[in-house]
């Protein structure tokens, strides 16, 4: 631990994960409404980030997980970056939930008074569930110990399972809610754990090239081709379901067609067409070639607009639901912010708008520098200090040197 | 059983607003937010018409918490901090509430207003009703129907303070109370029935 001190990189990390505590410290004792939510549009930022996290986590485990349970051996030589990489996004994803609660002093009512009809008493638990398996999983890995391997094997056929549940539970806090035409559709978890898989294995191929760079953790270049193809597939999957979505809000030409036309001509618009354009269509068109996936430079180039693509859908899926009320009318609804209680035209909105603020932006970073301290942490303990032996030098220093070429 | 509930006369709403102010003295709410909106409708400006010059028309719709039947806020709170009370009112406990805001993404109403800092009032004093709690910071908050007032039998104060007599309270599971003999009259209705929420305030023109 003491050696990471002295990595300049690794100190902005604190420094930053300081001050979004510092902001966080603010925001506990000035209230939520230091961030830009009102009562037209109670869920912001953090939200956004807790869907995002919760699927980038998902990558590592079901690579991980697939190794063992369907006996793709291969997938076993990059498991342990992989789930170390899915335990830091899961904490990052819980850290979320708990920033945005309005009164953290009592969340521990959820555990003596739970309701039981709750999706998000559900994403609760699997949350918790989830992250002990990521848990267990790191140490039966790292285990040494006769026995250890059948026991990687055993957990993984319970990760798989919580994996898809853990993204299907976050799918249904916003699926399940007819009040909210842009959530309400039985396709959102199928989008959530397609969109996890893409964004998630998008985050580790980044991973695993920064890795590979540094000369730390060496993957052999034929599996980063392969986990490229899949995200490719993956991609395309996501695709498909959010086609689907679409065309069946628009087709009746009904209500669900307003909440569309937000999406696509609307303030939603520039979130939407770069996800379709940026982050489905460009890196499907790239990773599609076979030749290009054995391009380092090209996979991460893929593997960021897959992630920025999917950080704009979560933008667009939660901001397009609060922007027109049900009940129209004049003056809307009051927004209880600080600039409310001051009285006036300031009170009142007839549509939800939303622009995060500063501080929230500043609480956000310090959260995510948080995520990249724990993966960096413990990538430390157990990855960079244990000796690796499946890497295979020549490859590896080609994929070293093209990463170098694109940093 | 008791259901209690409203019915609401859209004829005789003249958008004076009088329930929404008797409804904040009441019930201490703070600057910045109302429990009880009375919205113009068909238009963004208050008290504007709707309608193609010279087929204008103007009509107001009182909106507050709709104490549904099947209450979407209370299927979504992870603490029960939000329930359905034996008098048919869905009421919160603010001590459970731990402002996670599922309630007010889950309302199809926008009835629910959250202290997003700490509660300002002007004047600067409780002036709420003496047994009307008062909730700190990070908490959700709505109509109530008037808990306080409607245990003891007294009628919610939006009720009492209208002018016009435009909203009626009572029981709903009661066949021969003022209120159901109005709903079955006057053929009233519920606003977005198409939600499922089966609210227990309703409306008639």
């Amino acid at each position: 631990m003491t050696t990471l001190f002295k990595k300049p990189a690794f100190i902005v990390l604190v420094v930053l994960a300081v001050v979004g505590i510092a902001c966080w410290i603010y925001q506990l004792l000035t209230g939520l409404g230091i961030t830009g939510m009102s009562n037209a549009n109670s869920w912001g930022l953090y939200i956004i980030m807790f869907m995002l996290f919760v699927g980038l986590s998902a990558g590592g485990l079901i690579v991980a997980s697939s190794a063992s349970v369907f006996h793709i051996k291969r997938f076993k030589a990059v498991a342990m970056p992989a789930v170390i990489l899915s335990t830091a996004c899961i904490c990052v994803a819980g850290m979320f939930v708990l920033i945005d609660v309005g009164g953290i002093q009592r969340i521990w009512w959820m555990l003596i008074s739970p309701n039981f009809t709750s999706p998000l008493l559900w994403d609760m638990c699997v949350i918790i569930l989830y992250l002990v398996i990521n848990i267990l999983y790191l140490v039966f890995m790292s285990s040494k110990k006769e026995g250890a391997e059948h026991k990687v094997e055993i957990i993984s056929r319970f990760a798989l399972p919580i994996a898809i549940l853990v993204h299907s539970i976050t799918a249904w806090i916003f699926g399940l809610q007819i009040a909210k035409e842009g959530w309400y559709t039985a396709i959102l978890a199928p989008i959530f754990v397609a969109s996890a898989m893409d964004s998630g294995l998008a985050l580790l191929l980044c991973v695993l090239s920064g890795l590979n760079k540094s000369g730390k953790f060496k993957t052999d270049k034929d599996l980063m081709a392969t986990l490229s193809g899949l995200l490719c597939a993956c991609i395309a999957v996501d695709a498909f379901f959010i086609g689907c979505e679409v065309l069946t809000m628009a087709y009746p030409g009904a209500g669900g067609a307003d909440t569309l036309a937000i999406m696509l001509s609307g303030s939603m618009a520039p979130f939407f067409w770069f996800e379709v354009i940026g982050g489905l269509v460009i890196p499907f068109c790239i990773l599609v070639f076979a030749k290009n996936r054995k391009s380092a430079a090209l996979v991460v180039t893929s593997s960021v607009l897959v992630i920025l693509g999917v950080l704009c859908k979560r933008i667009w899926l939660l901001l397009t639901a609060f922007a027109v009320p049900n009940l129209e009318g004049a003056p809307g609804v009051a927004l209880g912010t600080f600039a409310a209680q001051e009285g006036g035209a300031a009170t009142w909105n007839m549509y939800g708008l939303y622009v995060p603020t500063i501080p929230e932006i500043f609480i956000t970073i310090g959260a995510i520098s948080v995520g990249a301290i724990i993966f960096w942490a413990i990538a430390q303990k157990l990855l960079i200090s244990s000796k690796e032996p499946q890497a295979s030098d020549s490859v590896d220093s080609q994929i070293g040197s093209e990463a170098s070429a694109i940093a | 059983m008791t259901k209690l509930g409203m019915v609401i006369d859209k004829r005789r709403c003249i958008g004076c607003q009088a329930c929404a102010n008797a409804c904040k003295m009441q019930n201490n709410v703070p600057m910045g937010m109302l429990w009880n909106r009375v919205l113009t409708d068909g238009t963004d400006i208050v008290d504007g018409a709707f309608g193609v010059y010279p087929n204008l028309n103007r009509s107001y719709t009182p909106v507050a918490c709709q104490h549904c039947e099947n209450p979407a806020c209370q299927k979504v709170c992870p603490t029960g901090a939000t329930y359905k009370d034996d008098k048919g009112r869905v009421e919160i406990d603010y001590d459970k509430c731990i402002g996670c805001r599922m309630c007010m993404a889950a309302c199809p109403y926008n009835a629910r207003s959250f202290n997003w800092e700490e509660p300002v009032r002007d004047p600067d004093f409780n002036y709420g009703g003496k047994d009307v709690p008062v909730r700190p910071k990070g908490v959700a908050e709505k109509c109530t129907m008037c808990q306080e007032r409607t245990d003891k039998g007294e009628e919610p104060m939006c009720v009492k303070s209208c002018p016009t007599k435009a909203r009626v309270f009572g029981d709903l599971d009661d066949p021969n109370s003022e209120i159901s003999k109005k709903i079955s009259e006057k053929n009233a209705y519920t606003l977005l029935p198409e939600q499922g929420t089966r609210p227990q305030v309703h409306y008639y023109n």
